[in-house]
């Protein structure tokens, strides 16, 4: 029972970021822009969480400045992809691996260190009890004493929808996203619509950053994410685009990646055996959803 | 094919301002964390091309990235985003150890074709594995081929961890690979070896493969317009397979050249993401073998020359990385060449 309940809470837990990331990646996804970039721009958001709150001494402005930097990488995404007509795919690429490279490169210059950076006194985000729900013997074990970001990540997921199904903004959004041109035609600023999208995605990935690094562990290493934008990306394909879908996708994928941690602590399973499992499990999910979307359709 | 006589130059150009763009941010991240930028790009430029065993070092490194680049502007040019390169490169590495720390008693030259061959069909198939779910089950090949990346990476770590760990190492890899698998070297002491000639003959292989059979021209007419290619009667499943599989066989290759021409074994997550420089290389060398063979030249230039830098004045290596993304950034946006366009457009008011 316990492991149960251990499971569940990191299940919880781990799945903060992928809800964060898929949700950023379902506005982009609703605006007809595949945000490859989701994995980079988490990591950026990761990396500059922790480095405020490490010199500004407060994990809130942490947070703050971990979405204000991966805004600001995703508005030069945005930039590339909109303005210039790059590549949508290949400029992804290139901000995961400016991200990759700019934040190693920081960590070497700044805190003279390959691996991890995992300073004493860095403030962290307080564990929060819900009054009435932390009294509830197994409920209260596995909902109550998150961060706020878990929470807040659960309050998005609900308001999502309805910003994009019952909003002007919304509206205009997926107009775009079904049909630049038509949008185009009945006054909708397209390249506006897109920049803005872009960018709350970005603000969405700094936010799965500061749970990843802030929340979870207190700590940065170098390519902390390790494909987890990507996972984001694979829950927001298993929704297609549907924002409650791809957060359940994000919810099993943390339930697993919890399952695999669990695994390497307790049982004599190799550990990079229960570490291939996450993504192996990816394919497999997203493959049989194809194969019976096609023969659906056959 | 008016439009293929002007090409050429656009194309170098292009590659010229990008580079240009990647070293001048490069300075700036270099100024900006208190180096001597003109220094670093000396002590880069000497510690790649200074001498003669400097250049053996620069091509060493860029012999991976040359099968690399190809097996990524293969799968490109067939209009497939393969971004597990990398996966390949690691089951095809494992496969090419495992023939040489096997077959022991094979004669030399007979246990380098084997383990090349085994390296190549591992990779192939693996890389078949999202080319199929993209042909039958229309699944975006992105998503699927860097999930299939990490699980080739912790399946070849497991693999030397626990069925062929060498007991009494520290680290994880597998037994040494029989001295008669050993590739030959070309300009000892420095490690360049035979498969840098392997490498050279893969780009004049692929070059004739695209220029000169039918398979290519398939490839490239999918690529180019796959409406136009199904019009045609080239069925879109069968060309993306192929594509996967000589991919993923160009990916298992260039393991396997690290193995036996390097590293003497497989050795746990030994890559440094070989196979996404693959990528760079390609959109630099605009999928062409050729260009892919420039690309990889200047990777490996830039590779060997970073480690000497970090070496000497203390620049992290991720200052490739960082202008390799600058590169990226720059090497598909448009708007390097709208000043050459409007010049043209000047030239040729009528067209």
């Amino acid at each position: 029972m316990e492991t149960f309940v251990n499971i569940c809470f990191s299940t919880l837990r781990m799945a903060t970021p992928l809800i964060f990331a898929a949700i950023g990646g379902v506005f982009s996804q609703q605006v007809g822009l595949i945000n490859i970039a989701l994995e980079g721009l988490m990591l950026i958001g990761a990396f500059t969480t922790v480095l405020g709150a490490f010199y500004l001494n407060s994990a809130l402005w942490g947070v703050l400045m971990g979405i204000i930097a991966a805004m600001l990488l995703a508005l030069i995404f945005a930039f590339f992809v909109i303005r210039l007509r790059a590549n949508l795919i290949v400029v992804g690429l290139a901000v995961n691996l400016l991200a990759l490279g700019l934040t190693k490169y920081l960590l070497q210059v700044l805190f003279a260190t390959r691996g991890a950076f995992a300073p004493k006194n860095l403030p962290n985000l307080p564990p929060i009890d819900i009054p009435v729900l932390s009294a509830i013997p197994i409920l209260g074990d596995i909902f109550s004493g998150h961060s706020f970001l878990v929470y807040l990540s659960w309050l998005f997921i609900f308001l999502t929808p309805i910003f994009l199904y019952r909003t002007v903004n919304g509206l205009h959004i997926r107009a775009v996203g079904e049909n630049p041109n038509a949008a185009e035609s009945v006054g909708i600023p397209v390249k506006r619509v897109q920049y803005w999208v872009l960018v709350l995605s970005g603000a969405f990935c700094g936010l799965a950053g500061a749970q990843l690094s802030l929340g979870n562990l207190q700590l940065f290493y170098q390519n902390m994410t390790n494909g987890r934008g990507f996972m984001a990306l694979a829950a927001v394909y298993f929704g297609q685009g549907r924002p409650l879908p791809s957060a359940l996708a994000c919810l099993l994928f943390g339930f697993f990646d919890a399952v695999q941690i669990r695994l390497q602590t307790t049982i004599g399973i190799p550990p990079q055996l229960t570490q291939m499992l996450p993504y192996l499990i990816i394919v497999i999910t997203l493959a049989l959803i194809s194969l019976r979307y096609v023969r659906q359709r056959s | 094919m008016r439009s293929m006589t002007y090409v050429w130059w656009r194309e170098i150009l292009r590659v010229i301002l990008t580079l240009a763009t990647a070293f001048l941010i490069g300075a700036m991240i270099m100024w900006l964390s208190g180096k001597n930028v003109l220094m670093a790009y000396k002590i880069l430029f000497l510690a790649a091309f200074g001498s003669s065993s400097a250049i053996a070092d620069t091509l060493l490194a860029a012999t991976p990235l040359i099968f690399t680049g190809l097996a990524t502007a293969v799968a490109f040019r067939a209009g497939v985003f393969n971004v597990g390169v990398e996966g390949s490169l690691y089951l095809g590495a494992f496969a090419g150890a495992w023939v040489g720390f096997t077959l022991k008693a094979l004669p030399g030259p007979l246990i380098i074709a084997l383990a090349l061959l085994a390296a190549s069909l591992v990779g192939g198939f693996w890389a078949l594995i999202p080319g199929y779910l993209k042909a039958r089950l229309r699944m975006d090949e992105i998503v699927t081929t860097i999930m299939l990346n990490y699980v080739a990476i912790y399946f070849t770590s497991y693999l030397v961890n626990y069925p062929f760990s060498v007991p009494g190492l520290a680290n994880a890899m597998s037994p040494v690979i029989a001295s008669s698998a050993i590739m030959p070297r070309l300009m000892p002491p420095s490690q360049l070896n035979f498969s840098f000639i392997l490498a050279l003959l893969a780009v004049i292989t692929v070059a004739i493969f695209f220029n000169r059979t039918s398979l290519g021209y398939a490839l490239r007419i999918y690529g180019a317009n796959p409406l136009f290619a199904r019009w045609s009667g080239i069925p879109s499943s069968e060309v993306i397979l192929k594509a996967m599989m000589i991919s993923g066989a160009l990916g298992g290759l260039a393991g396997a050249g690290q193995v036996l021409g390097v590293n003497y074994r497989f050795i746990a997550n030994f890559s440094p993401g070989y196979g996404f420089d693959g990528i760079t290389i390609a959109l630099l060398g605009a999928n062409s073998p050729w260009g892919v063979l420039f690309g990889a030249l200047l990777f490996g230039a830039l590779r060997s020359g970073g480690s000497t830098l970090e070496l000497m004045m203390d620049v992290p290596l991720e200052l490739i990385r960082i202008l390799e993304a600058t590169i990226i950034f720059f090497v598909t946006a448009q708007f390097t060449l709208k000043w050459i366009n409007r010049r043209r457009m000047k030239a040729l008011p009528t067209s």
